[in-house]
């Protein structure tokens, strides 16, 4: 299998996706399937010398710099799943939970 | 081993939130302080079908420090994401450059404490877009996002590992916060966040060529933390080795109140962050005679300044030093000479009072440069006191004014008219009859003494310059 | 139309919508929508191109009036407080918004059977899939209860629906019509299209919500489309048919329809002329490996921190993402995350994601070739079969991506297309395929107009 169960759970470690281990070794198996299918790409050559293409404008149009925020219907409130004095609410972060810094 | 023995090898990145006054791909305000979550969009907060739209100034900004920085800015750069979750990074992802940044192989020379002058080399600088925060000590079980902050324009300021200690590192790191400060590009101001640093810290015998194992790291929070904690990691690194261990490569978070740095990530968990170009922006196109224009407006940086002070106005490399640390006080400083006043004496006027008076207002320069001038005149023709002008400094500082009629309210213009002093040196040879014997007898040292009581007795009004040449003429007879 | 008469498409709106209630196209309940319908006819703007025509929106483009699911539990109830640009522009031209159609979640799909909400019944042959992933704006439209439709695309979800279910399906060029308030899949893919009754319906609510938006970056600063007149004939079109679309084991049924329909442009005077888009077979692994890359970074900010359904009782950051994710998510859009997170990592990136857009370069090679030899248009099948069985292609994701086959490459290169009915097989819609040049949709729209009128679309072939 191009694509190993271990993988899988990595990828879906990285992915934040939640994935029950006995569904791995399907999972894997499908995705062994879409990476093989994908993977007919690697024997077509002459692609290094096209010109890129990108879609649409060819460059950024610059905006000004003003203050003029798009407006919001309503309240954070009304959407937010855990709302408090202003703030949105997770569970208390650990200490190694991937923190890039450790505010306040 | 000694300490000696091992060399710590430091690279510095630095994060500095831009000047503009809205976001870098939204135009919510960008003022610090809001009250949690009032300046968002659908585009900061990462809503489902927000777009980003790129800030002019930020890209401006970017590009001035960029040349201040001696870097190529390059005319074509592409954004890119930067892939990981977490509560305060609202898409999922951070807008940011990757492998076509901004601007790339620049310089900063700075005066180490250690070597003289040196030349720290300047990887790269690139832009990208600010997280929000997040506080964890807001409430007892839960942590707190705020996302004011997502969304402000950053660049990223990443050195070679140029510096041999951590006293360099700070060095560098006020040089680059004067040099960016003189530019207009940010306040940088760590406590309030619009500059961040981070640490590469590696050590390795001495003489050695090699680099070791780098060491990242995170949470320097103040000026005042960057020594400490480049040297508690320094530490660890050479305890570590002594032990007979081996570095691998971590972050470490840095702790001011312990002032110990505890390990957050090893390599084996580092982070794959993804980066593809972004596909919601296209590329960043800059013309060669935009970023010229840029180059055109620099102001000149805080060195030449330094040096044309010393060779300008005659002052000395530590005088001129203090007077060009900050861009606005060194522009203060011109207009005071500018006005009239004689450099030497501006400048101890500036580097004492002025500053003085401005560490406890919110560093505000209150007495108008036109005002100094004025004072420093009024003393240079005798007419007021030093003591009596710091006096007028003070209320002008306080309340404005012009400086002559100040003085005069505050009563401090020095009364020079031979006639009014001749009754105060009067007053005094008659009630010191032993001293004015003793200075008829030849003791002309004693003169310094009727000057002073002439001055006790005239409340300091006395011209001090005018009083001696009276005294004389009464105690000869 | 006056007042009155918009009031009257109102109710007659939701009482068509009422009865094609068993396709499951629309999501916002037939009560809701009536009511909306009513108040809207109420508020439109009179002196609007489109007043009173009622348009329902792909349940990924964001409202103020209703929810937008996307077609996912994860956002079931998520109102969202701002709209999308094109729906301002409907609104400022007089339509009435009539509620949200079904779809693959989050886009991902070619047959609307992978929604959260049930899937969708092709309004022709209710045991067949409407096509995706914009199979319920697709079915609506051609259960004849609204006129037309907002969808989206990536890899075909207008242009293959609209093949399957007989109406028209047109897919701007990229950058045309703004992407904001679309809800992201595949960003340099993404644009938002029409479905419509007939050529006129689809191309005049084009029209409408194409142009310039400073809030889309990749939006080119362009007027509005302008609505081509319809053409008596076709002398001096050049269409080029290329050989890839029509291999040796096409279905028989859709060759036929497709050669009377080229027949019938030869009669309308247009030149047809064989022409070649050699990496045509490489198009589909290449969108599978770009489309899911952008898409697993697109659908990380659903992760139950701002909005949406937050998984209960979790009690640390990892479990809130992992469970929210991992319960809200279909198992398509998990597996698509999955390939795009894989495609993009350190070690993979450099053969696929880097070699895909190599892939993507050459496509958009091909397509200059052959424009830049004197062809105004290619014309070619819109999907290799017509619509197949539910559940015939949900074992096995790779063939079901097949059904994009020949849609995919217009999204890799950005360039124009539309589908039109070109006939029937067994009863079974077969839809036409123009595709045309960078913002010359008028070229295009003038022949689907006059073919459209040469032939009719509902004949078996």
């Amino acid at each position: 299998m191009s694509v190993t169960p271990e993988e899988v759970r990595q990828i879906a470690r990285l992915a934040e996706l939640s994935v029950d281990e006995e569904h791995l070794p399907d999972l894997a198996a499908q995705m062994s399937r879409i990476v093989d299918y994908i993977a007919q790409l690697s024997q077509v050559s002459g692609g290094e010398n096209a010109k890129p293409f990108i879609p649409g404008p060819d460059a950024i149009r610059l905006r000004a710099d003003v203050v003029a925020p798009q407006p919001l219907e309503g309240k954070l409130s009304d959407f937010a799943p855990a709302f408090r004095e202003g703030f949105f609410l997770v569970p208390k972060l650990g200490a190694f939970e991937g923190a890039e810094e450790d505010e306040e | 081993m000694s300490a000696s023995a091992w060399e710590t090898v430091i690279g510095l990145e630095t994060h500095v939130q831009l000047g503009t006054v809205s976001k870098m791909f939204c135009g919510c305000s960008t003022t610090f302080g809001a009250p949690p979550n009032t300046n968002v969009c659908p585009v900061c907060l990462g809503l489902p079908g927000a777009l980003p739209v790129p800030n002019e100034r930020a890209i401006q900004l970017a590009v001035r420090a960029a040349v201040a920085l001696n870097c190529t800015v390059h005319p074509r750069s592409v954004f890119a994401r930067k892939n990981y979750f977490y509560p305060d990074l609202p898409k999922g992802y951070q807008i940011s450059q990757y492998d076509q940044p901004l601007a790339t192989a620049g310089h900063l020379s700075f005066l180490s404490p250690d070597r003289g002058v040196v030349r720290a080399g300047i990887i790269r600088v690139h832009v990208e877009e600010d997280a929000g925060k997040s506080l964890h000590d807001r409430f007892p079980r839960a942590t707190a996002v705020d996302l004011n902050r997502a969304g402000v324009p950053l660049i990223e300021i990443v050195t070679e590992p140029d510096f041999r200690s951590p006293q360099e590192a700070r060095a560098y790191l006020l040089t680059l916060k004067q040099v960016l400060q003189y530019v207009g590009v940010s306040e940088c101001d760590m406590e309030k966040g619009s500059l961040r640093v981070d640490a590469n810290v590696s050590i390795r015998k001495a003489g050695s060529t090699a680099l070791g194992v780098k060491c990242e790291v995170k949470n320097i929070n103040a000026f005042s933390y960057v020594e400490k904690a480049l040297t508690v990691e320094r530490d660890r690194q050479v305890a570590e080795v002594e032990r007979g261990g081996t570095i691998t490569q971590s972050t470490m978070l840095y702790n001011s109140k312990t002032n110990t740095v505890r390990l957050q990530r090893s390599k084996e968990e580092s982070k794959d962050y993804r980066y593809f170009p972004e596909p919601d922006l296209p590329p960043l196109v800059l013309s060669p005679e935009w970023i010229a224009e840029q180059q055109g407006v620099l102001p000149e940086l805080p060195a030449t300044k330094r040096e044309r002070f010393v060779s300008q106005y005659g002052l000395n490399q530590q005088d001129a030093g203090v007077l060009t640390a900050e861009r606005a006080v060194a522009d203060y400083y011109e207009s005071v000479v500018h006005a009239g006043a004689e450099p030497k004496s501006a400048a101890n006027w500036v580097m004492g009072e002025v500053l003085g008076d401005a560490k406890d207002h919110q560093e505000q320069l209150r007495v108008p440069a036109s005002s100094l001038a004025g004072i420093i005149a009024l003393v240079k023709g005798g007419t007021v006191s030093n003591q009596g002008a710091k006096k007028v400094f003070a209320e002008v500082a306080a309340k404005g004014g012009d400086p002559r009629t100040v003085a005069e309210a505050l009563g401090v213009i020095q009364v020079a008219d031979t006639g009014i002093l001749a009754q105060w040196v009067e007053e005094v040879v008659t009630a010191h009859p032993a001293e004015a014997a003793r200075f008829k007898g030849g003791e002309t040292k004693l003169m310094a003494f009727f000057v002073g009581q002439v001055m006790k007795t005239s409340k300091g009004k006395a011209d001090p310059k005018a009083a001696p040449k009276l005294l004389e003429e009464r105690l000869a007879k | 139309m006056t007042e009155v008469e918009a009031l009257a498409s109102a109710k007659a709106t939701a009482t068509r919508l009422g009865k094609a209630k068993r396709l499951n196209a629309l999501l916002t309940p037939t009560t809701v929508v009536r009511k909306s319908l009513l108040a809207q006819a109420k508020e439109a703007h009179p002196s609007g191109v489109l007043y009173g025509m009622p348009v329902a929106l792909k349940d990924n483009i964001c409202t103020l009036e209703f929810p937008t699911t996307c077609g996912s539990k994860l956002l079931e109830a998520y109102q969202s407080p701002y709209e999308a640009t094109v729906v301002t522009k409907l609104k400022d031209a007089g339509a009435l918004i009539a509620g949200k159609a079904n779809l693959d979640e989050f886009a991902m799909g070619s047959s609307t059977e992978h929604s959260g909400f049930g899937r969708v019944l092709n309004p022709v042959d209710r045991t067949r899939v409407p096509g995706g992933s914009s199979g319920g704006s697709a079915a609506l439209v051609g259960a004849g209860a609204v006129p037309a439709a907002l969808g989206s695309e990536t890899g075909g979800s207008v242009r293959q629906p609209a093949a399957f279910c007989g109406v028209v399906g047109i897919k701007p060029t990229y950058g045309r019509v703004s992407r904001y308030g679309l809800v992201a899949f595949g960003s340099s893919l993404d644009q938002i299209g029409v479905l419509g009754r007939s050529v006129h319906d689809a191309a005049r609510v084009l029209s409408v919500i194409s142009g310039r938006d400073p809030r889309d970056s990749t939006c080119e600063n362009r007027d509005p489309l302008r609505l081509p007149t319809v053409p008596e004939r076709l002398e001096g079109f050049v269409i080029g048919i290329p050989k890839e679309y029509f291999p040796v084991d096409l279905n028989p049924g859709v060759r036929r329809a497709c050669d009377r329909a080229i027949r019938a442009l030869k009669d309308l005077g247009a030149a047809v002329r064989d022409v070649s888009l050699p990496h045509t077979p490489y198009a589909i692994p290449t969108y599978y490996v770009i489309a899911p890359a952008e898409a697993s970074s697109n659908l990380a900010r659903f992760d139950g921190v701002r909005y949406g359904n937050r998984a209960d009782g979790v009690t640390t950051l990892a479990e809130l993402y992992r469970q929210t994710r991992g319960t809200g998510f279909g198992p398509e859009v998990q597996r698509r995350i999955l390939v795009g997170t894989y495609v993009l990592s350190s070690g993979y990136y450099d053969a696929y994601y880097k070699k895909a857009q190599q892939m993507r370069a050459l496509l958009a090679q091909d397509f200059r070739n052959v424009f830049d030899r004197g062809v105004d248009l290619i014309f070619t099948p819109t999907t290799p079969t017509t619509a197949f069985k539910a559940g015939e292609r949900t074992k096995d994701p790779v063939s079901m991506y097949l059904a994009d086959c020949f849609t995919a490459p217009a999204n890799l290169t950005g360039v124009p297309a539309m589908s039109l009915p070109i006939g029937r097989v067994k009863g079974l819609p077969v839809g036409g395929q123009f595709i045309g040049q960078p913002f010359l949709e008028d070229d295009m729209i003038e022949a689907a107009y006059a073919l459209e009128r040469a032939i009719d679309g509902t004949e078996e072939a």
